[in-house]
């Protein structure tokens, strides 16, 4: 195992550099809204969707039809945004310290 | 016994198992050639053998089939023997021979599994891939690695134990131990007792939800290959059986629905970044069960394949970060791209194929599952997989790269990652690549070759769909961490199941022993202390002191010689 700490006085790496940080938060916004345009192209749609009348109300039935274009990427979004915005509450029910087992076993 | 020895002689898992042990007579320094030729036999004895049935042997009566090759067991006995060369080679010049035992004896269990043709051999491997496997859990050789070895074996002879029971039930049944479809259901729609005995005992070994939690006790705790290793076969061969005897089981697909979503959540709060992938072993693992569930057994059997190759991977891009920090915490790591640069650089391949974006392994394999939900009109099931989707991106795709090499400066300055672990990386990252682009190797090993040639990943449709809900997933990302909002990593212990049986049935544990050592005490001295005041009432009486004394041993003696006479006496007579 070798771990050589860094110099105080280097430079920043260039995933640290705001230059990269902006470039790549650049390059993912305008490639989302790519793809969320790209969501209203009726020859990239999916010609034969599966869940067409079946197993689900009709008002389910009617907005997933309207939001068909975006709906993957409000889907994405906000499964992402759940999933870590209500996930970290589950610390504290199950969150104990480090050693917790040690100390019982 | 020829019988025998030519079944031993046609599989290619006793070659890799005998292989395993020569490895103890061995120089240490030549493990990883012998390793490797020996690999290299069980492949072109494979190969060989071709589509069919081999290993014939009559026990009690009954016929067995030691090994069978057929599509489905073909593809899982392929990459089990690229997973194993990937291994070899990652850890090339390891010198510990129990852990050098198990990097062939393991996966060669696994390996008899996948081929048995019968559920007699198929039980055999399954203890067999038991007991060689807690090797690597022990390897570290603490006090912590050998409970969790201890309660990791208990629980996988608990699943043999429970499969032979259903062998033994399903013979009853049917006469008949051949390994085929069982399903969980009779004609009439009942479930079938010995069906769901073989179901719980494939369900353990494949960390069903609440069976789930040995994987995350035990594989975080072996060393960094036994993690890689353990992290590959027992839960696909579980999926491959399976996939064999239940597949288009309903049920399945529930399970494995709860499979996808709960371990996102613990991955998120986790810290040790290995138990997260453990988290993550549980959620590919509940997608390829829910193609089971369908009878998409393309979809498993093609997920299984890329996941051995894209999971491993992950685990070796932060293996060789904890080989050369000695740490897989989060709170510890961070900013080791500055000098792991290619390590980084495969590591975020794996986790753009594991969360299947477009021209990676994941996506030309994942979409078969989920457009297996769409074919089925199953639209909550739909939703729950595109969520689960979004959770394997946050956990396996962003968290671990993130985490490890960027994320917060650990200050921690480690050497690039030696060269067999980058050969290794590098090759599964080229296989994700490669075959991401080119799948048509991979489909031609599907087991289903009519529903594969209907399949095409790379439609238009296909593309924007999965771009647009894993692109907007990553803003998601980037909005939170802009926000401050994402959690900070916290090092701390998280309950799961495993606490029912490590805390208060520990508690339980202990107090029964200490009840039934009481219990056993107490009668012990009710026992014996009328045993002594018998005695001694007896000696009281008939004692020296006593009041028989004074007059019985005459009488006795008189007593005693009639006795004796008269026996002489008839016996002379009859005689």
């Amino acid at each position: 195992m070798t771990d050589h700490h860094h110099n105080p006085h280097e430079k920043p790496g260039w995933a640290d550099t705001k230059s990269f940080r902006n470039g790549f938060l650049a390059v993912l916004v305008i490639a989302s809204v790519l793809a969320l345009i790209a969501g209203f192209v009726p020859a990239w749609q999916n010609p034969h969707h599966a869940f067409d009348g079946h197993k689900m109300p009709a008002w389910i039935g009617a907005v997933w039809h309207a939001a068909i274009p975006i709906f993957f990427s409000l889907y994405g979004f906000a499964a992402f945004m759940f999933i870590v915005l209500a996930g970290q509450h589950l610390r504290k029910l199950v969150g104990r310290k480090e050693n917790y087992y040690e100390e019982r076993e | 016994m020829t019988a025998l020895f030519e079944a031993l002689l046609a599989s290619p898992a006793v070659i890799l198992t005998v292989g395993a042990f020569v490895l103890f007579f061995l120089p240490r320094h030549l493990a990883q050639v012998w390793m490797l030729l020996v690999t290299a036999f069980s492949a072109i004895k494979l190969y060989t053998l071709g589509v069919g049935e081999y290993g014939a042997l009559s026990l009690f009566g009954e016929q067995l089939v030691t090994v069978r090759v057929d599509p489905l067991s073909r593809i899982f006995a392929v990459v089990f023997h690229i997973a194993i060369v990937l291994n070899i080679v990652y850890a090339w010049g390891q010198r510990d021979r129990a852990q050098n035992f198990a990097t062939l004896a393991y996966p060669a269990a696994a390996l008899g599994g996948v081929l048995a043709g019968d559920l007699v051999t198929l039980f055999v491997w399954w203890e067999m891939a038991a007991l060689t496997s807690v090797f690597l859990v022990w390897a570290p050789g603490t006090r912590a690695t050998y409970l969790s070895g201890m309660r990791y074996l208990s629980i996988q002879i608990l699943s043999g134990v429970l499969l032979l029971g259903g062998i033994v039930l399903l013979y009853r049944e049917t006469n008949s131990l051949a390994f085929d479809f069982i399903g969980l259901r009779d004609e009439n729609g009942l479930i079938k007792f010995s069906a769901l005995v073989m179901f719980l005992a494939f369900g353990i070994k494949s960390a069903f939800p609440l069976l789930h939690n040995w994987v995350q006790d035990s594989y975080p705790k072996s060393t960094i290959t036994g993690a890689i290793i353990l992290s590959i076969f027992t839960t696909k061969l579980a999926v491959y059986s399976l996939a064999r005897a239940f597949p288009g089981t309903i049920e399945l697909v529930y399970i494995g629905a709860v499979m996808t979503i709960f371990p996102i959540f613990f991955a998120l709060i986790e810290n040790d970044l290995r138990k997260v992938l453990t988290y993550s072993i549980n959620n590919q693992v509940g997608f390829m069960v829910v193609a089971i569930g369908f009878g998409a057994i393309n979809g498993a059997a093609g997920y299984a394949f890329g996941n051995i190759i894209f999971e491993g991977l992950l685990f070796m891009a932060l293996g060789a970060a904890m080989y050369r920090t000695g740490t897989s915490k989060a709170t510890e790591l961070g900013g080791l791209y500055k000098t792991m640069p290619i390590t980084m650089a495969l590591c975020i391949i794996g986790a753009l194929s594991i969360s299947a974006f477009p021209g990676t392994l994941g996506f030309v394999t994942k979409g078969l599952i989920i457009d297996a939900a769409g074919e089925a009109h199953m639209f909550w099931i739909w939703l729950v997989l595109l969520f689960a989707s979004a959770g394997v991106l946050e956990h396996a795709g962003i968290k671990i790269p993130f985490f490890t090499f960027f994320a917060h400066d650990s200050g921690k300055r480690p050497k690039e990652a030696p060269p067999g672990m980058l050969i290794a990386m590098g090759v599964s990252a080229v296989l994700c690549v490669g075959l991401g682009i080119y799948p048509d190797p991979l489909y031609a090993l599907m087991p289903d070759q009519a529903a594969i040639a209907d399949y095409h990943p790379y439609t238009a449709y296909h593309l924007v769909e999965q771009l647009q809900l894993l692109l907007w997933a990553v803003l998601a990302f980037a909005v939170l961490l802009l926000m401050k909002w994402y959690p900070a990593e916290v090092p701390s212990t998280n309950l799961d199941t495993d606490w029912f049986w490590r805390v208060p049935g520990r508690r339980l544990l202990g107090w029964v022993t200490g009840a039934s050592r009481a219990t056993w005490i107490a009668l012990w001295g009710i026992f014996s202390g009328r045993i002594h005041a018998l005695m001694a009432r007896i000696y009281e009486v008939h004692g020296p002191e006593g009041q028989m004394a004074r007059s019985w041993p005459i009488g006795f003696m008189a007593l005693w010689t009639a006795v004796l006479l008269a026996i002489v006496l008839v016996l002379s007579f009859l005689a």
